[in-house]
């Protein structure tokens, strides 16, 4: 349950929140100051994260797409 | 004789005058001089004197005309002014009437640019504190140049070389010509107003190279207002390497040439790649590192001599014991050992004071109160067996046996064993055994079953 939780939370980081949250990580880590069980956790995190930013990343953007100017009364309404 | 005097009107001088320029001067003359008392009236004309070490001369500039001079003129500037000569009959004065002004010496559109700089830059338009930080990863970029021009595609190309992960909104907008100024910036505001839904990380607003003139629109103060205010940050790509716009210098970051847009606006997708490789390579180092030294402490602390010999705790637990046994035993033998000499001492003390004879006495004394004693157990005891009788008797009352020997008898089936108590319980040809007194037994034959009269039931026995 909380791994899937985790996912979709991961799931929903912009890159750059994901980014930010794995070089806290990284960093944690590195310090060696957490305890072995949470540089566990914070491990299949950061990897959670590593691969969720990859996936942002292979995703190509082919097409430009034209902005239409706002005329539709449509439009108006939703502003 | 006096001679006949022509007497003129005031419109015949007027006429005269206006016919002798219209000889005398080419229809259109451009006349150098420095501006002075500049007026510029709410009606949109402007009025002001050119003038010279020699004296000024008059001039109007129309609003009309008025509205294509991109500099700002002021009292002091060194122009070139060109137009026509008329009399203005009403105010009686001739006058230079503009269809052109420029300074002298740089350009008007330079002159503009430095104006336009002075003013915006005295504004604090251009001051690093209001510049807006770029998103490090955009994913949506907007960009905003005209359909039909390199740039875009350039633009795009830039972006998507490095980082093609990026969504690319684009914006039509004409980048050159009279109100072009005015409807980028239009566009920009559009795009902030809309940037909920839009969702845009930052805005690439740009052209190709051209003439100052052509990159004209990327000077103007409505543009800059609009790019100053945009909350999306703005990245201009205006021109080439060497062109400076007002653009520029307001944007929150300035990409020299469209080609140069991507570089300033998105990271190398490369790059970025291997940081998070670098950063799963650390990662997975470090924990692995840890791992490894968790399980080195762990192989020490079994390599220690309990878990070498799990007896160790046990057997040093048992010689423990066996010391502490030896020293109670030790200290209870002392202990005995002093109770001992102090009886013996006590002892000593008691023979001395003759016990014997105090014991005589003692023990008329003791004889009595053990004979009143006696008798008073006696009684307890005498009145504890009547009850007990009494009670025994009533118990022997309620025992089944002892109903058999009034008379009674127990009838159960050979069959199932249980105490036959309904004709239910037994069926024809059944063995019936009937219990009597004194555990004698008969066993007879089930060979009827019959219902008494209802005016008698006490013999109904079990």
């Amino acid at each position: 349950m909380a791994d899937k939780k985790q996912e979709n939370d991961i799931g929903r980081l912009s890159f750059e929140e994901a980014i930010k949250q794995l070089t806290g990580i990284v960093a944690r880590i590195e310090q060696g100051e957490i305890a072995l069980q949470d540089s566990l956790e914070q491990y299949e995190r950061g990897m959670a994260l590593i691969k969720h930013c990859r996936t942002i990343l292979n995703k190509a953007e082919e097409r430009i797409e034209k902005i239409s100017k706002e005329e539709t009364p449509q439009d108006k309404q939703q502003q | 004789m006096e001679p006949r005097v022509k007497i003129y009107t005031v419109g015949q001088v007027n006429s005269l005058v206006k016919a002798a320029i219209e000889e005398q001067l080419p229809p259109r003359l451009t006349v150098r001089g420095e501006i002075s008392d500049w007026k510029h009236h709410s009606s949109g004309h402007c009025y002001f004197l050119l003038k010279d070490k020699t004296g000024v001369l008059p001039c109007v500039m129309w609003a009309s005309r008025f509205k294509s001079v991109k500099f700002a003129p002021e009292d002091g500037i060194a122009v070139l002014a060109t137009g026509y000569v008329d009399v203005y009959t009403i105010g009686g004065k001739y006058q230079l009437y503009l269809d052109k002004l420029e300074p002298e010496g740089i350009g008007a559109l330079q002159l503009a640019f430095e104006q336009m700089l002075k003013r915006l830059a005295a504004q604090g338009l251009f001051d690093e504190q209001h510049k807006k930080p770029l998103p490090q990863y955009p994913m949506r970029i907007g960009i905003l140049t005209s359909e039909s021009g390199a740039a875009l595609h350039d633009i795009t190309e830039s972006i998507r070389h490095r980082w093609h992960c990026a969504k690319l909104l684009f914006y039509p907008v004409p980048v050159q010509g009279e109100g072009a100024a005015a409807e980028i910036a239009e566009a920009l505001r559009e795009v902030n107003r809309r940037n909920r839904k839009l969702r845009l990380d930052v805005l690439i607003v740009g052209r190709g190279g051209g003439s100052l003139e052509d990159l004209w629109a990327f000077n103007e103060e409505v543009l800059a207002r609009a790019i100053f205010d945009s909350e999306i940050p703005v990245i201009s790509a205006v021109g080439h390497e060497v062109d400076t716009t007002i653009a520029d210098l307001v944007a929150d970051a300035r990409a020299s040439t469209p080609t140069r847009a991507g570089v300033v606006a998105v990271p190398d997708m490369q790059e970025v790649l291997s940081q998070l490789a670098g950063a799963e390579r650390r990662l997975t180092g470090q924990t692995v590192a840890r791992l490894k030294h968790a399980r080195q402490d762990l192989t020490i602390v079994l390599a220690g001599a309990l878990f070498r010999n799990p007896l160790w705790l046990v057997q040093n637990g048992r010689q423990q014991l066996d010391d502490a046994q030896a020293q109670l035993a030790e200290a209870l033998r002392a202990k005995l050992d002093s109770a001992r000499r102090l009886l013996s001492a006590g002892y000593e003390q008691v023979v001395r004071i003759e016990p014997h004879r105090l014991l005589g006495a003692r023990t008329v004394d003791l004889n009595n109160l053990a004979n009143r004693a006696g008798g008073a157990i006696s009684a307890i005891v005498n009145r504890c067996r009547m009850n007990l009788t009494a009670r025994e008797n009533r118990l022997e009352g309620l025992n089944p046996k002892s109903v058999l020997r009034r008379g009674y008898s127990i009838t159960s089936s050979r069959r199932t064993g249980a105490v036959v108590k309904d004709p239910a319980d037994v069926a024809i040809g059944d063995l019936l055994v009937t219990e009597l007194a004194g555990e004698n037994l008969i066993e007879s034959e089930v060979t009827n079953k019959l219902k008494r009269q209802q005016t008698d039931n006490v013999g109904r026995d079990n």
